[in-house]
């Protein structure tokens, strides 16, 4: 990047339409959705069930595609890209976690935090370096060796978070994150998420229907039947 | 390192259907052990056997292979004693021995029977041809006795109400188309496992035959190596520096031995087919389980990073621990299955054709066990593939939303 460039949105969507078809229904699940995070801007997605925000999230963490619209990520525009750019974007840009953790269960604590990394080729002493730094950032650098099946729900979801933001992503895309935590566990990994991607520069995009959520975030949308609301710089 | 590590923490996931997909792979390797091992040492068996019959290497006249012969020894060797002193003097030649093959009446004086015989020089001779010829009594004659000494095949000596010591007579047309007829003393009765050869078998002092059949000529030479994989390489030899003679190898003329291993290529291939065919659907089934149940988490590394080739390659590491486990321990089961036999002493009954049994053994063979072990490893990684392939190219939200 050159001197005074300016620095390009972890995500751009724009008019982003998708639709499905559900037996014989056919499902507008977005209607020229057009959406931008910033680097290091913590953005929730709010919305009732089926207003598309799990779509939206998919179509940020190139893991669907959209029927039309365009799509950046950290400046890379997205559409027409092959797979295997999309796996490689996925693998050096984007940070998932999953409102039931979605870990590996064979895997430590360490190992789950540390498998993105092998994805990269990164030498063992740099990874070892990263996720004893990520384990420890989230609290967890005593139980790197436990399994997930040993770990509280919270300690699970810390991990998920560890997982996402070890390899510095541009982008982490969190769907209903606390959605299996109680309120104060909530709250912690919340804050933990946001402390975290502001300090590693990455954007956070949270779909979550939990309103208390939201007073972490610096704005909140509103999607209701596949179109964005007016957002609320906070 | 890292991938095997998980790999094989994702075997050990599911304990007892890995097992159950390990113990069938190890049973299917084992079996492919057992029974190619069993070929490979009746190979073996057969093979010393033609080998000790008819010599590594076999001299004759040009035509003495595909010509008829009008009379007794028209395609006879001439100058064999030279030949075989040549011959005995290369390195590798255990021995050169001449025989006079050759058929006719044998008659006790009240009856009379064909014979098939060899003439033969009786000390080397009979030592060559090891156990495949037993003694059932007498002992092997001498050479320059007054009347000429014979072994005949014991269902022979019971045809001619013959035992060791009994004068029988042999009538044998001559090279020069008349009848001629010698005494001869029974020596020995032999058997060489083979009923209707030991029906007609008559071995004695290849001198003797020569007068017989008024000739100076053999039939052919046989060269016996030191080692038989020296065999081509000896033939090619006699082939470039006598192009005179008709050169031909034991397997050249070991049709039983020919048609039996083309009988347990085909049959023990079948098996072999079978077995791993068994052990692809013992894999596929096992790790189209552990594909199913994991889903979920297939899309969750996908949506991380990995490539579909990356999560393919995961459960083919899976296929090839389970399959190589699996290898290792059908080959400990054979190993354990060859000490057995070995000290067992278990016989099989004789082949259809044979008078006598022989032991149930299994050969090892470091090239089959490698050979098996590898076929079973690449066939467990073919089934991982199959079933994971697909599964891996599934759209990373549907394999988040499996339930």
């Amino acid at each position: 990047m050159t001197p005074g460039a300016a620095i390009a949105p972890a995500v751009r969507l724009t008019r982003v339409k998708k639709s499905y078809r559900v037996g014989e229904a056919f499902v507008q699940a977005l209607r020229g959705v057009s959406l931008e995070v910033a680097a290091g801007e913590l953005v929730a997605l709010t919305g009732p069930s089926g207003s598309g925000k799990s779509t939206l999230l998919n179509l940020c963490g190139l893991i669907d595609a959209p029927d039309a619209g365009e799509r950046e990520i950290a400046g890379v525009a997205i559409d027409g890209c092959a797979e295997l750019q999309l796996t490689r974007l996925r693998r050096e840009k984007l940070g998932f976690v999953f409102q039931s953790f979605n870990l590996v269960p064979v895997m430590s604590a360490y190992d789950n935090v540390e498998y993105p990394l092998i994805l990269l080729g990164l030498p063992r002493a740099e990874r070892r370096a990263r996720v004893g730094d990520a384990l420890a950032r989230v609290g967890l650098g005593g139980l790197a060796a436990r399994l997930p099946d040993a770990l509280s729900g919270g300690q699970r979801q810390r991990v998920a978070i560890a997982r996402a933001l070890v390899k510095s992503p541009a982008l982490v895309i969190a769907d209903e994150p606390t959605g299996n935590l109680d309120s104060a566990t909530a709250a912690q990994i919340v804050e933990l998420l946001r402390s975290l991607a502001r300090e590693r520069g990455a954007a956070a995009l949270v779909a979550t229907h939990d309103e208390r959520m939201t007073r972490y975030c610096d704005r909140v949308l509103r999607l209701v039947d596949g179109e964005m609301q007016d957002g609320e710089p906070r | 390192m890292k991938w095997l590590l998980f790999a094989w923490k994702n075997v050990l996931r599911n304990r007892r259907r890995s097992l159950t997909a390990l113990a069938i792979t190890a049973v299917s390797a084992a079996a492919i052990l057992v029974s190619s091992g069993f070929a490979l040492f009746a190979y073996e068996a057969l093979r010393e056997l033609s080998a000790r019959d008819t010599g590594h290497i076999i001299l004759a006249e040009r035509d003495y292979f595909e010509g008829d012969e009008d009379v007794p020894m028209q395609h006879g060797l001439s100058g064999a004693p030279a030949l075989a002193e040549e011959l005995a003097a290369l390195p590798g030649v255990r021995a050169v021995l001449p025989r006079v093959q050759f058929s006719g009446l044998i008659s006790n004086g009240d009856k009379s029977a064909v014979f098939i015989g060899s003439g033969v020089l009786p000390g080397l001779d009979f030592r060559v041809r090891g156990p495949q010829m037993r003694f059932l009594a007498g002992e092997p004659f001498s050479v320059g006795a007054d009347v000429p000494g014979i072994v005949i095949g014991g269902e022979l000596a019971k045809l001619m109400k013959a035992k060791t010591g009994s004068s029988l007579t042999l009538l044998a047309a001559t090279t020069e188309g008349s009848l001629n007829a010698v005494d001869v003393l029974v020596r020995g009765l032999i058997t060489v496992g083979v009923s209707e050869i030991d029906k007609r078998l008559v071995l004695t002092d290849i001198a003797a035959v020569q007068k017989l059949l008024l000739t100076d000529k053999v039939s052919t030479l046989s060269v016996y190596l030191r080692e038989t994989g020296a065999t081509d390489a000896f033939a090619a030899r006699m082939r470039a520096e006598h192009p005179e003679l008709a050169v031909r190898t034991w397997l050249d003329l070991a049709f039983f031995y020919q048609a039996v291993r083309a009988l347990y290529n085909r049959l023990f291939g079948m098996l072999g087919f079978i077995m791993m065919v068994i052990v692809l659907f013992a894999m596929t089934n096992t790790l189209a389980m552990a594909v199913a149940e994991r889903t979920r988490e297939i899309g969750t590394l996908r949506a991380i990073g990995a490539s579909s080739a990356e999560i393919v390659r995961n459960f083919v590491l899976e296929g090839v621990l389970i399959g190589g486990a699996g290898a290792l321990a059908g080959m400990a089961l054979a190993g354990a299955a060859i000490v057995f036999l070995a000290f067992a002493g278990i016989q099989m009954p004789p082949p259809p054709g044979r008078s006598t049994g022989y032991p149930l053994q299994v050969n090892f063979s470091a090239w089959l066990y490698a050979a098996t072990a590898l076929s079973v490893i690449a066939v467990s990684a073919l089934a991982a593939y199959l079933v994971s392939a697909k599964a891996a190219r599934k759209p990373i939200t549907e394999a988040l939303a499996h339930v």
